[in-house]
């Protein structure tokens, strides 16, 4: 499979290219009542490249994707996506700013078809009015065919193509993965979240899923990589930062940071 | 003359803050609206006025309806609920299934009472008034006033000083959590039903001794009554429930007397949807509206 | 039983449709807004004094009856699409006690309890099957377009509604002001229907019966508020004790369905025919 092509194919040419910017985090601090969930983070995620978000369970990994995708308030510090500060945005206008995301427990539209699932994601490139939705003008059927055709598209090069009209709630577990990636990189982001993506997936999945993220970022995307399974982030990673009880204890290149005491006190669980 | 109306506003209130306990009590437990809720208190109405048509005394007659309506309640949730709970879909779902709950109540007891307004005997209470302080009270008022005060300090030490009262609130903060700490949910959801059902058929018995009438439609305005006072109060909070309920039935009360007739519910039913509008979570509410970040 | 009978039987059917599409388009987007039976009120009320009073023509009181449920939800949208759940169901039934208390109250343009008699039948068969013809071709255009979608996705989550672009207070804020246009017209044709309108017809009742028809069709799909009506309207028709048990037997309906069957009978078929489909296609 040729995943550079891929994305040229189904994504540059129906729209404009999205300059690529730098995703900064800056001193972000979530405090739920007294406990502090994350505290003072500070790092970059920029375009062309995969970052790595790694730390124990707890580490306050998932409530730092949720401040990010705007589902959870910011007790301190601000985000940003180029000079757009994102820090009090709700979530619908982050992801119209390109921020896409999967979630750890998949949350997909369980009932409806695969095909279905993938279709909304295109919803920030609808260009359609509300009237020619509501009148069932020609621009609205239009659209909405074409984007089924970009949707099929991406479908058979996700090799997915023949569980189009399955529902997507039936899939197998790594399957459904799939889908919510599908429907995260139909909304053409700058910047994809990925959380725990290769969880419970045996190691040749991981590889080929791994092989689609190092595809994306070479296009000029800016990942974000949350995982527990070492080995796949120090293979995809050229920055690693490591949470522990909300503090960002390392940042790095994989190798630094693997040698890092306070990480390996950290994953022993002395620290 | 103002004296006296604050004074009947605050024994009706009293009902209304009894029979919105129970209401908010499965919200707060349970996070549904039990639309039937209002079918429990016509219900506790009929238990009692045919026990005492049947020859039972007045006390007796009491707690038959206070049972009666308690077993219903725990009926409903195993027939309408328990199910529902399950497929996560119970906030949506609940609101129908109670819907219909109400409705086969209500046209049962149509049923039974052929469609007519049902009286107490003569002197089922006894009807005897006492003055002071320039005020005119009946022994019934007193009644009220009295049992509404007993069943809520009783309800308030069930809650916070009793080990039911902990798995309770365990269970209403986290279900999940409360069953790895050893409690059994349905346990709870029986007992905070049958509690729920037997508040509300008192309340039935006391309104219906209160105005002498007992007929199918009864519980609607009260459940229309109830979202107003756990709204103000914040669904969910028992001290909202009852200061809301108190103020709900003075309010209701001076709007009638001094405001022109017909007005009085839309009054009601605007302050309600302002509350909503401005205070979403009353005055003691603490539960999530669940709009934008949180 | 004469024609007669089977056709008015019809007309009430196309009528309960038309409220049960201000009820669907709302769930489906996942609102809690049990707000059609004021719209339908309002509609019918602008209606019947237009016509009665005013002397105005029956097209252009059920347009001003459409376009008055329209603005009557425009405005109750901004602040009800910032509630959920639980809190907008309570919001818009304290809407619909509102209305119906200002039907009793305000007596000199309402009539009070007596409501308004004697309103001209100036709609037949065929209006009501054209004016539902065109909520039929609304609710197709948008199950077809990127706005139905979007409603699905609100209604099925929000969080991921959310992660997707979408905003779901503008959705809900669309399907509020279109339930809102149906309420009003079908209520205004109801009017120049039935020949007198009273406050409480617009109650608690109506609203439960318009529910009824969705939970037992379901709300995902178009054709399920029809199938729900179709059965609600004929069920009673179909022998005499179903007829006078009506409330027993929609209360008793409304708890199965939901329990047992939560998608409603079309989406049902839908989702056992797709299931079907999809294990002969892999």
């Amino acid at each position: 499979m040729e995943w550079p092509i891929l994305w040229r194919s189904c994504a540059v040419d129906a729209a404009p290219p999205m300059p690529s910017e730098t995703l900064t985090l800056r001193h972000v601090t979530k405090r739920f009542g007294g406990v502090t969930a994350v505290s003072d983070v500070s790092f970059d995620i920029p375009p062309g490249r995969i970052t790595g978000l790694i730390g124990p369970n707890g580490a306050g990994k998932s409530t730092l994707v949720n401040m990010i995708a705007g589902v959870l308030t910011l007790s301190e510090g601000d985000i940003r996506l180029g000079s757009r500060l994102l820090s009090q945005a709700p979530a619908f206008e982050v992801a119209r700013s390109g921020i896409a995301r999967t979630f750890q427990n998949i949350r997909l539209l369980a009932e409806a078809s695969v095909l279905d699932n993938v279709l909304v994601g295109f919803h920030r490139l609808e260009r359609a009015s509300l009237a020619s939705h509501l009148l069932g003008l020609p621009a609205s059927w239009r659209e909405t065919r074409d984007l089924r055709a970009r949707a099929r598209d991406l479908l058979n090069r996700f090799g997915m193509q023949r569980y189009a009209e399955y529902p997507a709630g039936g899939l197998s577990y790594g399957h459904q993965r799939r889908v919510e990636m599908m429907r995260a990189l139909a909304t053409q982001p700058r910047l994809l979240m990925l959380d725990e993506p290769v969880a419970g997936m045996n190691d040749v999945e991981a590889a080929e899923l791994g092989d689609i993220f190092a595809s994306l970022a070479r296009d000029g995307m800016a990942v974000l990589l949350i995982e527990h399974n070492v080995p796949f982030v120090m293979r995809l990673c050229a920055e690693i930062n490591v949470l522990d009880t909300g503090r960002l204890i390392a940042s790095g290149p994989p190798g630094t940071v693997m040698r890092d005491p306070a990480v390996i006190a950290a994953y022993l669980g002395t620290g | 003359m103002l004296a006296q109306q604050i004074m009947n506003g605050l024994v009706a209130g009293a009902v209304y803050a009894l029979f919105a306990l129970g209401f908010t009590l499965v919200f707060g437990v349970h996070r549904i609206l039990n639309l039937a809720h209002g079918a429990l208190l016509m219900a506790g109405a009929f238990i009692g006025l045919y026990a005492v048509l049947a020859g039972i005394p007045l006390w007796f007659a009491i707690i038959l309806a206070m049972v009666g309506a308690g077993t219903l309640s725990v009926l409903i949730d195993v027939l309408a609920f328990r199910r529902l709970r399950a497929s996560g879909q119970a906030e949506f779902g609940a609101i129908i299934s109670s819907i219909g709950a109400n409705l086969v109540l209500v046209s049962i007891a149509q049923r039974i009472s052929e469609t007519k307004v049902l009286r107490f005997p003569f002197a089922t209470f006894p009807v005897v008034f006492y003055r002071f302080w320039g005020l005119r009270v009946s022994l019934l008022q007193l009644a009220i006033a009295g049992s509404v005060a007993f069943l809520l300090g009783l309800l308030s030490w069930l809650i916070f000083h009793t080990s039911l009262g902990r798995q309770v609130r365990a269970v209403a903060g986290n279900p999940r959590a409360a069953v790895l700490l050893g409690v059994n949910p349905d346990a709870i959801y029986l007992r905070t039903f049958f509690l729920s059902g037997a508040m509300a058929g008192l309340a039935g018995v006391l309104v219906g001794l209160s105005f002498n009438s007992v007929h199918f439609m009864m519980g609607e305005p009260y459940l229309l009554r109830a979202f107003v006072v756990v709204i103000l109060g914040g669904l969910g909070s028992i001290a909202g429930a009852v200061v809301a309920g108190m103020g709900l039935g003075v309010l209701q009360t001076l709007a009638t007397a001094y405001l022109p007739s017909g007005l009085t519910d839309t009054i009601i039913f605007s302050l309600l949807f302002l509350v909503l509008m401005v205070r979403p979570n009353g005055l003691f509410g603490v539960a999530n509206t669940g709009v934008g970040r949180r | 039983m004469g024609l007669g009978v089977y056709q008015s039987l019809f007309d009430v059917f196309l009528l309960n449709c038309g409220f049960a599409f201000s009820q669907f388009i709302v769930l489906r987007a996942g609102v809690f807004s049990i707000a059609s039976a004021a719209y339908a009120g309002i509609g019918g009320y602008a209606t019947a004094i237009l016509v009665t009073r005013y002397g105005v023509s029956a097209p252009v009181a059920v347009a001003a009856a459409t376009a008055l449920g329209l603005i009557v939800a425009g405005v109750l949208s901004i602040p009800l699409a910032r509630l959920r759940g639980v809190y907008q169901a309570i919001a818009t039934l304290a809407f619909v006690e509102i209305v119906v208390s200002l039907g009793f109250y305000a007596e000199d343009l309402t009539g009070g309890a007596m409501g308004i008699n004697g309103i001209p039948k100036l709609v037949g068969t065929g209006t009501l099957c054209v004016a539902l013809g065109a909520v039929l071709y609304l609710m197709v255009a948008i199950d077809r377009s990127g706005l139905g979608r979007a409603f699905d996705t609100v209604r099925q989550d929000e969080t991921v509604a959310g992660s997707l672009g979408i905003s779901v207070q503008r959705s809900h804020a669309i399907a509020f002001i279109i339930s809102g246009g149906i309420g009003g017209l079908f209520g205004g044709l109801q009017s120049l229907y039935v020949y007198s309108i009273e406050p409480q017809q617009f109650g608690f009742a109506l609203l439960v019966s318009m529910l009824a028809s969705i939970v037992l069709g379901g709300r995902g799909t178009v054709i399920g508020p029809i199938i729900g009506t179709a059965i609600l309207t004929a069920l009673p028709e179909l022998a005499r004790p179903l007829a006078e048990n009506r409330p027993l037997i929609h209360g008793l309906l409304l708890i199965v369905i939901i329990n047992y069957l939560p998608h409603g009978v079309a989406d049902s078929l839908a989702l056992l025919r797709r299931r079907r489909r999809a294990a002969n296609a892999v």
